[in-house]
């Protein structure tokens, strides 16, 4: 309300000026000083009709066009006091001066029309930049619709929008804006099949063909189908300030542009997703190609070499035990695989229980039993409680550390176990003799097949300390490794875990 | 060679050591082990194999670093053990002077056949060089750049000639595209195996009985070709 009388209020200001501007050049010229030139008089009228029309509106031009008129003939032209003219001359003069301030009047309107529908398209064009800015700006997040319909609502200042892409039979809608409204699906439905038939050829009438407008709640909701090309892909549904049709068509094209951006970043990645799940098989393919030549050759040999008669009692128990090594060999590079492809699925479930952190230790090294026989294990457990954790999880991920250290250390070094718990968290050290580990390959450690710069030292298929850091994952857990300040390499478990200072009671108190 | 062939087995893997040396001591020869390219290195030198069975994954040396050493000073058959996958290894080993491979996982059976085979070379390498070499059915004549089939001769272009000749100073050796290319056409043209693929072939249709189904001149896939020298 107070906007509409402020704008009364300059309204009147600017009649009061018209009519005193008029009467000012009729006072002076007429009483002050006598001035009987009619022509001087009709040009300064003119003066003023055309500061009154650029700076106020035509209406009020026109009507100081017809006082300036009525004044000239009443004041100046014989007969003087009267509006009835003599001379036909006069008439003509009269009649050119209302006909060149009107025409005046016109262009200085269209004028300050222009210019303000100028700034106008100004101000929309750089909210169609911003836009678009915003747009290329966005990466490809799953959000990105959503953010999309943000930075529409707020680069125009709309009260709401909503992005909406046909879904099967239903609609993905992105909302945003300060009101709430409910589309109806259906005018939505409506919307892009009216869009999809209509064809237009016509330049200028494209500006607004399917824009539309659909009331929700008694307001007006202006509805832009979104095209790629001729093809709808959705509907831009926009309420709140006015905008017009030329800039809401630009919008719907930028919008438009925007979703396919989106769309061809996500199976971009999508893409990218196949690709690394292509190397990864390939990768598994490499490795088991590798690690399973060995054992599959030794069993061939072994096994035919047991056929043989040639063996004596001792060798053939050699013999044998050698297929009994490399099975397990075997045995255990398929738990690795069938490990890896379960926390590959998610498929990896917990089962929490109460332990001791020495069974978890006990249970690792009966698992790696075999590669362990050369390497004396000390293990300190410096905490008496009980935890509360997935021990499987744990003491499989455990294994493959231990499996880890005995492999890259010299035989007959210690390895080392300590166990601790700090903050809450069961941690386990893993410390062997060996020579470290390769400043180039601590980032890249875990990863999986990851088998190092020098990686054909020592055989293996670069899973152990992926799969440990995926199960792990799985609690809540975490490993890292570092070099040991006395040389070696010290791997860490860390798995969050309740722990209970009282004595099992399993066990006698000692 | 007198008395019993000795063998070096060059295998880090103990499981392979363990399992091929009571074999082949079974059959009569005198094995030694060494588990990395060193000790391989050290033995050959000591003790002269008159073969060597070296595995490429040694921890280390590179097996195909190991080849070019002892081929510095020895020309020892070398037979690789090698596993697929790893093609471009076993490849730079043959062109560093190995002899023949087998790809894991092998029978006994045949790794014990390429044994005999090049134990059999080193013996008759013993006599002494003729002009004239038999290849099974195939003669030929260095000195008069001639070959027959029985009494029948069987033309040749030179560069044909050429290149059987450089097979038959190679019999059952695996002989790689890049050797083969430099040894008949020189140093340039080794990245050029078209020139070997067509001049292979024309060959195959002259010496061969069957050259769809080569028995004499017959490929060893991604690697090269072999003469069989005895059918």
């Amino acid at each position: 309300v107070r906007q509409r009388n402020g704008r009364l209020a300059r309204e009147l200001t600017r009649v009061g000026g018209a009519v005193a501007a008029t009467a000012i050049v009729t006072v002076v010229y007429a009483r002050w000083l006598n001035v009987t030139n009619a022509t001087t008089v009709a040009l300064t009228f003119l003066l003023v009709v055309l500061i009154v029309a650029s700076t106020s509106r035509l209406w009020l031009a026109v009507l100081t066009s017809i006082g300036a008129m009525v004044c000239l003939n009443f004041f100046f032209l014989p007969p003087v006091g009267t509006l009835t003219i003599a001379d036909p001359q006069n008439w003509v003069a009269l009649f050119t001066f209302l006909t060149v301030s009107l025409v005046a009047s016109n262009l200085s309107s269209v004028a300050r029309t222009r210019t303000r529908e100028a700034l106008v398209r100004r101000d929309e064009m750089t909210r169609l930049f911003d836009l678009s800015r915003d747009v290329l700006l966005m990466t490809d997040s799953r959000e990105a619709i959503v953010q999309l319909a943000h930075y529409i609502a707020r680069r125009f200042d709309f009260e709401y929008v909503a992005v909406c892409l046909p879904h099967g039979t239903d609609w993905d809608i992105a909302e945003n804006g300060a009101a709430h409204i409910e589309l109806d699906r259906d005018q939505l439905s409506l919307a892009v099949a009216r869009a999809g038939k209509t064809l237009e050829l016509d330049a200028g009438e494209r500006m607004s063909a399917d824009h539309g407008t659909m009331s929700v709640g008694g307001r007006a909701i202006r509805v832009v189908p979104l095209r790629l090309g001729a093809r709808p892909i959705g509907v831009l549904a926009t309420a709140g300030r006015p905008v017009e049709e030329g800039s809401l068509d630009a919008l719907g094209g930028i919008v438009a542009i925007a979703i396919e951006r989106i769309q061809f970043l996500e199976e971009r990645k999508a893409a990218e997703l196949a690709r690394q799940k292509d190397e990864l098989q390939s990768a598994l393919l490499a490795a088991l190609g590798h690690d399973l030549r060995t054992p599959l050759t030794a069993i061939r040999v072994a096994a035919s070499n047991l056929q043989a008669s040639w063996l004596t009692e001792p060798e053939r128990h050699d013999q044998s035990e050698v297929v009994l090594t490399e099975v397990e060999r075997l045995t255990r590079l398929f738990d690795g695989i069938l490990d890896m492809a379960r926390i590959e699925a998610r498929a990896v479930s917990t089962e929490f229980e109460w332990v001791h952190p020495s069974q978890i230790v006990d249970a690792a090294r009966e698992q790696v039993e075999q590669l362990l026989r050369g390497h004396p294990v000390d293990v300190h457990v410096e905490s008496d409680a009980a935890v509360r954790l997935d021990p499987r999880l744990v003491s499989s991920a455990l294994g493959h550390l231990l499996q880890n250290a005995a492999r890259y250390s010299p035989a007959g070094t210690a390895i080392t176990i300590r166990v601790r718990i700090v903050a809450g968290e069961l941690l386990i050290a893993v410390r062997d003799r060996g020579p470290g580990i390769n400043a180039a390959d601590l980032p890249r450690l875990f990863d999986r097949f990851y088998r190092g710069v020098q990686g054909n030292v020592v055989s293996g298929t670069g899973m152990g300390l992926s799969i440990a850091r995926g199960l792990l994952a799985v609690e809540g857990g975490r490993v890292w490794a570092e070099n040991h300040p006395e040389g070696g390499a010290e791997f860490t478990i860390a798995v969050p875990a309740e722990h209970d200072r009282r004595p099992r009671p399993d066990e006698p108190d000692a | 060679m007198t008395g019993t062939a000795r063998i070096l087995l060059v295998d880090d893997e103990p499981s392979i050591q363990r399992s091929l040396a009571p074999l082949l001591r079974s059959r009569g020869y005198d094995v030694d082990v060494a588990a990395t390219g060193r000790d391989a290195l050290d033995r050959a030198e000591k003790y002269p194999p008159d073969l060597i069975v070296l595995d490429l994954g040694l921890p280390d040396i590179e097996g195909t670093e190991v080849c070019r050493r002892v081929r510095e000073s020895s020309a020892v058959p070398i037979i690789i053990l090698s596993a697929r996958g790893h093609e471009s290894d076993k490849v730079a080993a043959l062109d560093l002077g190995a002899d023949d491979y087998v790809t894991k996982p092998f029978g006994p059976e045949e790794l014990l056949a390429r044994i005999r085979v090049w134990l059999r070379r080193i013996a008759s390498d013993d006599r002494a060089e003729s002009g004239r070499a038999d290849m099974g059915e195939l003669t030929i004549d260095y000195d008069r750049r001639r070959v027959l089939r029985g009494e029948e001769e069987i033309r040749l272009t030179p560069k044909e000639f050429e290149l059987l000749a450089f097979f038959a100073r190679n019999p059952n050796r695996v002989l790689t595209h890049r050797a083969i290319l430099k040894a008949v056409w020189g140093p340039n043209a080794v990245d050029q195996p078209e020139h070997l693929w067509v001049l292979v072939s024309q060959l195959r249709k002259k010496i061969e009985v069957d050259p769809a189904s080569p028995k004499c001149l017959v490929s060893e896939p991604w690697v090269g070709y072999r003469l069989v020298a005895e059918p």
